[in-house]
């Protein structure tokens, strides 16, 4: 059995505990930074569009039951945006998008689906001005995830997984 | 007829599996009221919640500090308040005896930490250390010295989940404490909102909004928070009621859930979401 199986598994636990408890204590205004987002188009871009979409969609679903979301809304939005995520992986593109600051802009590119598909199931009415509602729900997390991201360009570990 | 499905499959297997795990999971939002998949939640949040205790309550000692201050501050001002209720209370209970009137008994409440939260714009929720265990039940208001902070949708033995304030999908029936007027809050993504409010009602800037009686959920009035901003509405038949919440959610640690027995002569003749099934 591959290894690249078990790394989300392996990765999934720490990252969730971190969202859910540290994650806190740096938002800005509401705004938390995604670090799940970032773990998901981390591995759609490594190990391809079909492992980083279903990946996405577990994560999405196990995050959903831990937080007490709708379920399925983080399922759904995940799945969609690690499947564009995956769109930045091949061979040739591989480092190029991983490990320079390309990969902030993947995971603005990503957050930005991800939050928007999000927001549909959450806050959108018929009483909303979507283009404000996007801006506020989409825009600024993708943001500081896009943000955050940067540490993991610059993280001197980031090649244990390949 | 099997090359062309296999060159198919070998083409387009991605949308394939994006289109099955999006199906997958419309499918999933559609159910979420079953009492299967709130079984199987209550377990997931209720075993993770154990390990992210010990984590939250490790980056929490930072806070304790400022929070110490706070409470000295609230203990002083509460001990003068107690003293001023409890003239007014030894009175109340002379003026009920003369009126023969029914009291209502004290509520119990329970104290919990919590120990996890999940931070969205428009879904924000808190797991406390609290569960059926404690005698904890889902639509349970949660609440701090200050006010309301949430109502609680799920619990497992020790742990508890909760929508606050913050959250699309927790509507709340409130009144204006000043003249009694109705009206349904909620949640809109940025702002606490109280909507379709008839531009006859006499709100005003400063004014305190606590529960309604007439919630199935908060039977008793709890201060939720203070006008701060009243609109139009764009059919410009209404208005729409800005409030400031008194406990802001996002720094809240302790809460104290209250033990609030369903009265089920009314639920049976209102319709209480968490009776939905």
């Amino acid at each position: 059995m591959k290894l690249k199986f078990f790394i989300p598994i392996f990765v999934f636990f720490p990252v969730v505990l971190i969202q859910l408890t540290v994650i806190p204590f740096v938002s800005v205004q509401g705004v938390v930074p995604d670090l799940l987002l970032i773990a998901v188009v981390y591995l759609s871009i490594s190990y391809g569009q079909i492992f980083g979409t279903v990946t996405g969609a577990s994560y999405g679903l196990l995050y959903d039951f831990i937080s007490g979301t709708l379920i399925g809304s983080h399922m759904l939005s995940k799945t969609v945006a690690a499947f564009v995520a995956g769109y930045f992986s091949s061979e040739t593109k591989r480092d190029k998008y991983l490990y320079t600051y390309s990969f902030s802009v993947v995971i603005f590119i990503s957050g930005l689906i991800d939050a928007t598909i999000f927001s549909f199931f959450s806050v959108i009415d018929f009483n909303t001005n979507i283009f404000l509602a996007l801006f506020n729900h989409a825009l600024m997390p993708s943001i500081y995830s896009s943000i955050v991201s940067i540490m993991v360009v610059i993280a001197p570990y980031r090649r244990t997984f390949q | 007829m099997f090359r062309f499905l296999s060159h198919v499959w070998n083409r387009f297997k991605e949308y394939f599996i994006l289109t099955l795990l999006v199906i997958l999971s419309l499918t999933l939002l559609s159910q979420n009221n079953k009492p299967q998949i709130q079984k199987v939640r209550a377990f997931a949040f209720g075993s993770f919640a154990i390990v992210s205790s010990v984590f939250y309550d490790l980056f929490n000692i930072t806070q304790l500090k400022n929070e110490n201050i706070t409470l000295r501050q609230t203990n002083a001002e509460l001990m003068l308040q107690l003293s001023t209720l409890r003239e007014q209370g030894i009175l109340n209970n002379e003026l009920i005896g003369l009126l023969k009137f029914k009291d209502t008994t004290s509520l119990p409440i329970t104290p919990a930490t919590i120990v996890s939260k999940s931070l969205s714009i428009t879904q924000n929720t808190i797991t406390i250390n609290a569960g059926t265990l404690n005698g904890i039940k889902p639509g349970m208001p949660l609440i701090t010295y200050k006010g309301l902070v949430g109502i609680i949708q799920d619990c497992s033995d020790n742990f508890s989940i909760a929508r606050t304030l913050n959250n699309v999908d927790l509507k709340l029936t409130v009144k204006n404490e000043k003249n009694r007027l109705n009206g349904i809050m909620k949640w809109d993504g940025e702002k606490l909102t109280i909507i379709d409010v008839p531009k006859a009602y006499d709100f005003g800037i400063g004014d305190r909004i606590v529960t309604s009686e007439l919630s199935s959920i908060i039977p008793v009035p709890i201060p939720v928070g203070i006008v701060n901003k009243i609109e139009e509405e764009q059919t410009g038949l209404l208005n729409l009621v800005q409030v400031t919440p008194f406990e802001d959610v996002m720094t809240v640690e302790h809460v104290f859930v209250m033990m609030i027995v369903e009265n089920e002569e009314k639920n049976k003749l209102e319709l209480n979401f968490y009776n939905r099934k």
